[in-house]
């Protein structure tokens, strides 16, 4: 596999029972590519999921968005597309982790820790979150 | 997500199982809640079988604490596994929610 990219893609509605598919999609990539140091998995799946649980809890009309991903896995880097058919927003992005004791809202900056690049766009009436992690970048303090 | 629990009288040892996660972190939240109503301010849970936690899992946990620390207690946790331990590293949590190797590490002097 090294040298090729190999593509993994998921399509369905953004409920809170789909975001196994999402894990299960990772754990296909991750089993077809033995290589990849879990720790980059793990961390890749962690923000992913975050951005998806976003999808799911802000994504209007509830229940009925339908969303798409697609994983990359590259030589150098993971990368995932995912679309979907929520309502029109601006993500809050660029914003601190809150305090030790807030019971919410580090998902998006957990996100933006792990990926080294994360874009967001509305394209043909679709919400498009683009998200790279580059490979071989795990901090040493979370080495396993 | 499943869980179960183990009240020795001095201390609750709870364990989930599985993810906790936007799904099921508020049944664990209200569960940790009813034992704190109940008068158990002394938690160990035990995350050895939680195998991925969001933000959402996370933000329980920090309920869980806050909750056990105004009755006089704690809420600590104990044998996580490696994608808990990022986490609660990355989001520089593991000052305030130290993970224990053991529960009888984390029930020191209760």
């Amino acid at each position: 596999m090294a040298g090729e990219t190999s593509e993994y893609t998921l399509s369905g509605f953004a409920v809170p029972d789909q975001l196994d598919a999402v894990h299960e999609l990772l754990g296909r990539a991750a089993a077809e590519h033995p290589e990849l140091d879990p720790m980059d998995v793990m961390l890749f799946e962690t923000a992913l999921i975050e951005i998806a649980n976003n999808v799911v809890e802000h994504g209007r009309p509830e229940g009925e968005v339908h969303w798409t991903f697609t994983v990359r896995v590259m030589p150098d880097q993971i990368e995932a597309d995912l679309k979907d058919s929520g309502q029109p927003f601006t993500p809050k992005t660029g914003e601190a982790m809150p305090g030790d004791d807030a019971e919410g809202g580090r998902g998006l900056s957990m996100a933006e820790m792990i990926f080294d690049k994360i874009e967001f766009s509305r394209d043909e009436n679709l919400n498009h979150w683009r998200m790279v992690r580059r490979l071989g970048q795990v901090p040493e303090e979370l080495q396993i | 997500m499943t869980y179960t629990e183990n009240d020795n009288g001095t201390y609750v040892v709870f364990v989930p199982e599985g993810k906790f996660n936007l799904v099921t972190a508020p049944l664990m939240k209200d569960r940790i809640d009813e034992l704190l109503k109940d008068g158990k301010a002394n938690v160990v849970v035990d995350l050895h079988a939680v195998d991925f936690i969001d933000s959402s899992g996370l933000g329980a946990l920090i309920g869980g604490l806050k909750g056990a620390r105004q009755q006089g207690g704690d809420l600590r946790i104990a044998d996580a596994a490696d994608q808990v331990r990022a986490v609660l590293k990355l989001t520089n949590l593991d000052r305030i929610l130290t993970p224990f190797a053991t529960v009888e590490e984390a029930t020191n002097g209760w």
